[in-house]
């Protein structure tokens, strides 16, 4: 009987924290084009594991989102260098540069630290990161 | 049925010390793999100046297999056999490329993207675009088409 609550507790941790919204895969074709001299970038999670840890996203010290499991959103922003950090145990940063016109790939893939998941942002190469994010909920940002 | 009962109670005695030290084992080794996964050190960096305007002898070079190479915090990373990279300027440790059609990072405690420095036709480190800095890696002979 404990089983089954432990079990039970476990399924809603990990649903629980789940992003909600249309499947990518349904509205890419309508997503619009990257505005002339930006840049995009898109950060995604796919999975639940450590569901229950969804820090807060920066890109160059702005909050762009969270990182919610299963869900993918993008953010357009003027070209140059950028940082991501995730805010959860310990910061793990990302440095890369885009240029106008691009899109970039941010993975956030989680980690076991010292006592708690750590999300992890990793650049991504285009065809890998549209077949892992065509299955998730598409988030759209303020 | 006294004696029995006292076994039983004794037996279980044991079998619970002995999870106990199983627990804290499996406590010890979780912990150990926390801290280490968490304390991965910092790729060595040292500021240099890109020219951009310096000419390329190759403005393009195509990796003829796949190697493996070593970053500078022992993380390894591998360059593709057939992926391409364009000359992106030189450092005075050598020429700079880019990869075409693709990104490629390498990691320490964080991610950085990173370029191919090339001298000769040896891979002798990274350049850190966002950082402007030079990353030395194990100098690794590369096999160009």
């Amino acid at each position: 009987m404990r089983k089954v609550w432990l079990a039970a507790l476990l399924l809603v941790a990990m649903l629980g924290g789940c992003a909600s919204g249309p499947k990518f895969e349904t509205v890419a074709s309508s997503i619009t084009p990257v505005p002339s001299g930006q840049a995009r970038i898109y950060f995604y999670r796919s999975g639940t594991l450590g569901a229950a840890i969804q820090p807060e996203i920066r890109l160059n010290d702005s909050v762009v989102g969270k990182a919610e499991p299963n869900g993918v959103f993008f953010v357009d922003r003027p070209p140059g260098n950028m940082e991501v950090v995730t805010g959860s145990e310990v910061d793990r940063k990302l440095t890369f540069t885009i240029g106008a016109g691009e899109t970039r790939y941010v993975k956030l893939g989680v980690g076991l630290g010292v006592l708690v998941w750590r999300i992890i942002p990793e650049l991504v190469d285009e065809p890998k990161a549209k077949s892992e994010i065509a299955d998730l909920a598409f988030v759209t940002t303020k | 049925m006294l004696v029995a009962a006292t076994e039983r109670a004794q037996e279980r005695v044991r079998m619970g010390s002995s999870s106990m030290i199983v627990c804290r084992r499996s406590a010890a080794l979780i912990l150990a793999f926390g801290l280490f996964t968490a304390c991965a050190s910092e790729v060595v960096r040292h500021p240099v100046t890109l020219r951009s305007d310096a000419s390329a002898e190759r403005p393009r070079i195509e990796l003829a297999q796949t190697v493996t190479v070593e970053s500078s915090s022992g993380f390894t990373r591998e360059l593709a056999g057939g992926s391409v990279w364009g000359f992106h300027g030189s450092i005075p440790q050598g020429s700079v490329y880019k990869r075409v059609g693709g990104i490629f990072t390498i990691e320490g405690a964080h991610f950085h993207e990173a370029f191919l420095v090339i001298s000769g036709n040896r891979l002798v480190g990274f350049y850190l675009p966002v950082e402007r800095a030079f990353s030395p890696s194990e100098p690794i002979t590369l096999i160009l088409k």
